[in-house]
């Protein structure tokens, strides 16, 4: 029993640090592709760590109040929870967490309780950019969970569970990947996921070249450095749900990180040739073609 | 005696007493309104099992029990009825004419309770009468614009009622009985066009109480201008008897299982329901129209777990529609505390009252959360349900409605907290105290049993299990304290969810609290980075006004719908027809003889006919 705990506990600590690795790694590559495609020389890819441990070392001087403090915790919470209850490499393969609980639906609502969390910080620093910048996100979020619920339920209706591990198995056990098996919510999904990563054009809502503020000047220090890592651990976090859901998982971490990088080139490549949208064409563009496809993705499942 | 009829004897005693003890002291009545509200909730709770009481009158038979389906919504009534009867000594405080407000409160709560234990139609229809009333004399106790809010809410409600009858006449011709059960066997022999007219006469008599589109139009206006203390019982449980008829209706007569486009029909009804109001719901500038919109969505999705009728959408929708009863009265205390403590409700005007009043700050957070269905609070496990089912039950875009609306939910819930509690502070609030203590300990209270049920909502899942085997016609239907299972065989531990939420929320907090070398130091929210450009002192950079424009830009045709604009347009139309009827009595002796002679001429033309017969 008490070995138990301590496996757990071990589980937990070497995922999250994975995680946090891989994802303050994928950032740094993302700077410097970033740059390359502007002919800059940019940072070096462990840049990221270099600005974490400068973070850290700093002091805060001023708050504007208890919820502002407690806003990047609640960043973490949505990271570091959903983390848990996604398998990171298929059965046995790596620390199984919770993934016996690691329901989908579960997962949806996990994953914004973070950033809800942190709009409440946000709130409380009184910087109007930053209300701002949650109205646009919140809208936009209603845009893109459309076609990515449509995505997930024509999963569910094609494999009879909701759990994120049955439907690795059941991948496995059919020997055809979702992305093949049910297309059209693939795509759907991936157009989805443009908005979930927030790169141009869908990067209205910390809009860097416009707002020199919102809680990215309100908030210093380690209350920073805590929203940078939970970043990166979040981005970790939806690409191996994507890699779970629809590319059959991964045997090895290098597998991981040959197809969770893939996946993660999509969006950011795809956001340095677009200029950024406005909050309702976002959404707009979200109602268009990928609920379109989230539709025939439905009705494929249904009928095929 | 008999404990039902203690229960209803105490409710329209302390009605008159009360009414009676305000003429003497303001003390003695506030003793008598806690008394008689609490009194009921230890005699409810203490009690292992009701029985049956019955008597003649006039020729009816009048027949109380408290079924096991009745029983989850009277538990309902007796606490948030206690719960608001506490929080309205402290917010009614220095208003006129509050033998009157207490009297129609105790004598709502009483006619709830009527309503629950009536095994008849007749005493069914009496109380539902009196709830009416009595709503509606406190719908219109603030005295703005009564002619139009009061008068919309009786006449949907008299629409709704009459609806009624006419059903409990078909039955009693039909059946000759008026007993729920009688009518429940004999149901499956009518004919099939009875059977249409008397569920729709029915579903039309509750929906207006549940607010089920398009009979939802009263609502977000007698929400929002009764004091609040009323809302917290109107919304959170008086609508609950237009569900709970719903219920009654769509389960025990097994439309959903034989009359599946009926039962398709209402499901919509209801997503639609849920989808319109919470895009109207945010866009509102005063919380108490926002919770009212808010209250009318979330009723939208209990009458679509009702009505797909599945034992797990089912299960939902109750679960749903008493967890929506605890934090919907928290919201509208909340609300009622903000109007109380800083004079107004426009969110255009407050600013920043969270350093003011913390402990409704949490209230609010905390029903908020239960209310977006954010886990691992009470909410998360109904919508959790209401999803899981209507997937499994073959409904998917069903569920992309409900999903929708749940989605664009987050978007006034976040609206509502940062309104009232966040943005810059301003000196015209800084007066601004705590809510009083008699306020805060309701507050708290749905606070703590919101929390409690994200972690073992069995407390609620067991009774309603329980009901829908003993009563309900459903079989085998299963619930565990903290294990939620899916029509696929996953399922969730919500205390290892629970666990994982809060250890690593005090993980972080810690890290993120405990201070370094130098502690951090407060500073207003006028002190902010802003470009290089300092916020002056006379400044205010709160932002408020339009907050969700691209919200409203991106869906644009959503909004050119409404329902009230329909109705006006009905109400248009038949005012010009009546102006013109108008006419016909001139007033003058002159017109009138050639109406005379016109009708004599007509009987010559026709004389023929006539005098053949």
């Amino acid at each position: 029993m008490m070995g138990d705990i301590w496996m757990t506990l071990l589980g937990v600590l070497v995922t999250t640090l994975l995680a946090f690795v891989t994802g303050m790694f994928y950032m740094g590559a993302s700077r410097k592709i970033t740059a390359r495609v502007q002919n800059r020389v940019g940072p070096p890819i462990y840049q990221n760590f270099l600005d974490l441990i400068k973070l850290q070392a700093k002091d805060t001087a001023i708050h504007h109040g208890w919820m502002q403090l407690l806003g990047p915790a609640f960043l973490m919470v949505s990271a570091v929870g959903s983390l848990m209850f996604i398998p990171v490499l298929n059965k046995g393969l790596f620390f199984e967490n919770f993934t016996a609980d690691g329901d989908i639906i579960f997962l949806l609502y996990l994953m914004v309780f973070g950033s809800l969390g942190m709009a409440l910080g946000a709130g409380q620093t009184g910087n109007p950019n930053s209300a701002i910048g949650v109205t646009r996100g919140l809208t936009q979020m209603v845009g893109f969970e459309i076609p990515w619920v449509m995505a997930i339920v024509a999963l569910i209706l094609q494999y009879h569970t909701t759990n994120i591990a049955e439907i690795l198995e059941a991948q496995h056990r059919s020997g055809v990947w979702s992305m093949f098996a049910n297309p059209y919510a693939f795509i759907a999904a991936l157009l989805a996921a443009f908005g979930m990563f927030r790169y141009s054009p869908f990067d209205i809502v910390g809009a860097p070249a416009e707002l020199a503020s919102g809680p990215v000047s309100e908030n210093g220090g380690k209350f920073l450095g805590t929203m940078m890592s939970s970043h990166a651990v979040f981005a970790f976090v939806k690409l191996v749900l994507y890699v779970d859901l629809f590319m059959g998982g991964a045997d090895n971490l290098v597998e991981l990180v040959i197809k969770t990088f893939g996946l993660y080139l999509i969006p950011l490549t795809y956001g340095m040739v677009n200029p950024r949208y406005r909050t309702e064409q976002a959404v707009r563009y979200f109602y268009g073609w990928p609920t379109l496809f989230g539709i025939i993705a439905i009705l494929y499942a249904v009928f095929y | 005696m008999n404990s039902l009829v203690i229960m209803l004897l105490i409710y329209f005693a302390g009605a008159i007493l009360v009414y009676a003890a305000n003429k003497f002291s303001a003390v003695l009545r506030d003793v008598i309104v806690v008394l008689a509200g609490l009194l009921p909730v230890a005699l409810f709770f203490s009690i292992p099992a009701f029985e049956a009481f019955q008597f003649r009158i006039a020729g009816f038979d009048l027949f109380w029990d408290l079924g096991s389906l009745a029983y989850i919504f009277e538990a309902l009534v007796v606490v948030v009825g206690a719960a608001s009867l506490v929080y309205a000594i402290s917010y009614m405080k220095g208003k006129k004419n509050l033998g009157y407000f207490y009297m129609n409160f105790f004598l709502s709560l009483g006619s709830m309770t009527g309503i629950l234990m009536s095994q008849d139609l007749i005493s069914f229809f009496i109380f539902w009468e009196i709830m009416t009333w009595s709503s509606y004399f406190i719908v219109v106790f603030n005295g703005y614009k009564t002619n139009k809010i009061g008068l919309t809410y009786i006449f949907f409600s008299a629409l709704g009622a009459y609806a009624m009858l006419t059903a409990i006449v078909m039955i009693n011709t039909q059946t000759g009985s008026t007993m729920w059960n009688d009518f429940f066997i004999a149901f499956a022999g009518m004919s099939s066009h009875y059977q249409l007219l008397i569920s729709i006469l029915f579903i039309f008599g509750f929906g207006v109480k549940a607010a089920m589109m398009p009979l939802h139009i009263w609502a977000a206006d007698a929400y929002s201008h009764s004091p609040m203390a009323y809302t917290a019982t109107f919304s959170g449980v008086l609508s609950k008897m237009g569900v709970y008829g719903l219920a009654l209706v769509m389960i025990k007569l097994a439309l959903v299982s034989n009359h599946f486009v009926f039962s398709q029909v209402i499901a919509w009804l209801g997503a639609v329901t849920a989808a319109l109001a919470t895009i109207y719901a945010l866009i509102q500038k005063d919380i108490r129209k926002l919770l009212a919109y808010s209250s009318v969505a979330q009723l939208g999705y209990i009458i679509t777990g009702i009505a797909v009728g599945t034992a797990m959408s089912f299960m939902a929708g109750i679960y749903l529609a008493v967890l929506h009863g605890l934090f919907k009265a928290a919201l509208f205390m909340v609300a009622g505390a903000v109007e109380k403590q800083a004079g107004t409700t426009d969110m255009h005007k407050l600013r920043a009252l969270i350093r003011k009043m913390p402990l409704t700050f949490i209230t609010a957070m905390v029903a908020i959360i239960a209310l977006a269905g954010i886990p691992p609070l009470g909410g998360f496990v109904g919508k959790w349900m209401l999803y899981e089912s209507l997937i499994g039950s073959n409904h998917y875009f069903l569920v992309i409605v409900i999903f929708f609306s749940s989605t664009a939910a987050f978007l006034y819930a976040y609206r509502f907290l940062y309104g009232i509690f966040l943005g810059q502070e301003e000196e015209e609030f800084a007066h601004v105290k705590e809510a009083p203590l008699m306020m805060l300990i309701p507050m708290l209270f749905f606070t703590v049993l919101l929390i409690v049920t994200g972690t073992f909502p069995g407390i609620i899942l067991g009774p309603v299990a329980n009901a829908m085997n003993h009563g309900m016609g459903f079989r085998g239907v299963q619930w565990e304290m903290s294990v939620l299972t899916n029509v696929y065989g996953d399922s969730i531990h919500l205390s290892v969810i629970s666990t994982i939420v809060v250890v690593v929320f005090i993980v972080f907090a810690l890290f993120l609290i405990l201070k370094g070398r130098k502690g951090t130091r407060y500073v207003t929210t006028k002190d902010i980075a802003n470009s290089g450009e300092p916020v002056r002192p006379e400044d205010n950079y709160h932002f408020a006004l339009d907050f969700y424009k691209p919200f409203e830009r991106a869906m644009a045709p959503l909004y050119r719908f409404k329902m009230s604009e329909i109705y006006g347009n009905i109400s248009d139309g038949l005012v010009s027809f009546f102006q013109f009827t108008r006419r016909l009595y001139s007033g003058n002796g002159q017109t009138y003889v050639y109406y005379v002679l016109l009708f004599i001429v007509i009987l010559l033309v026709f004389s023929n006919q006539l005098i053949n017969r």
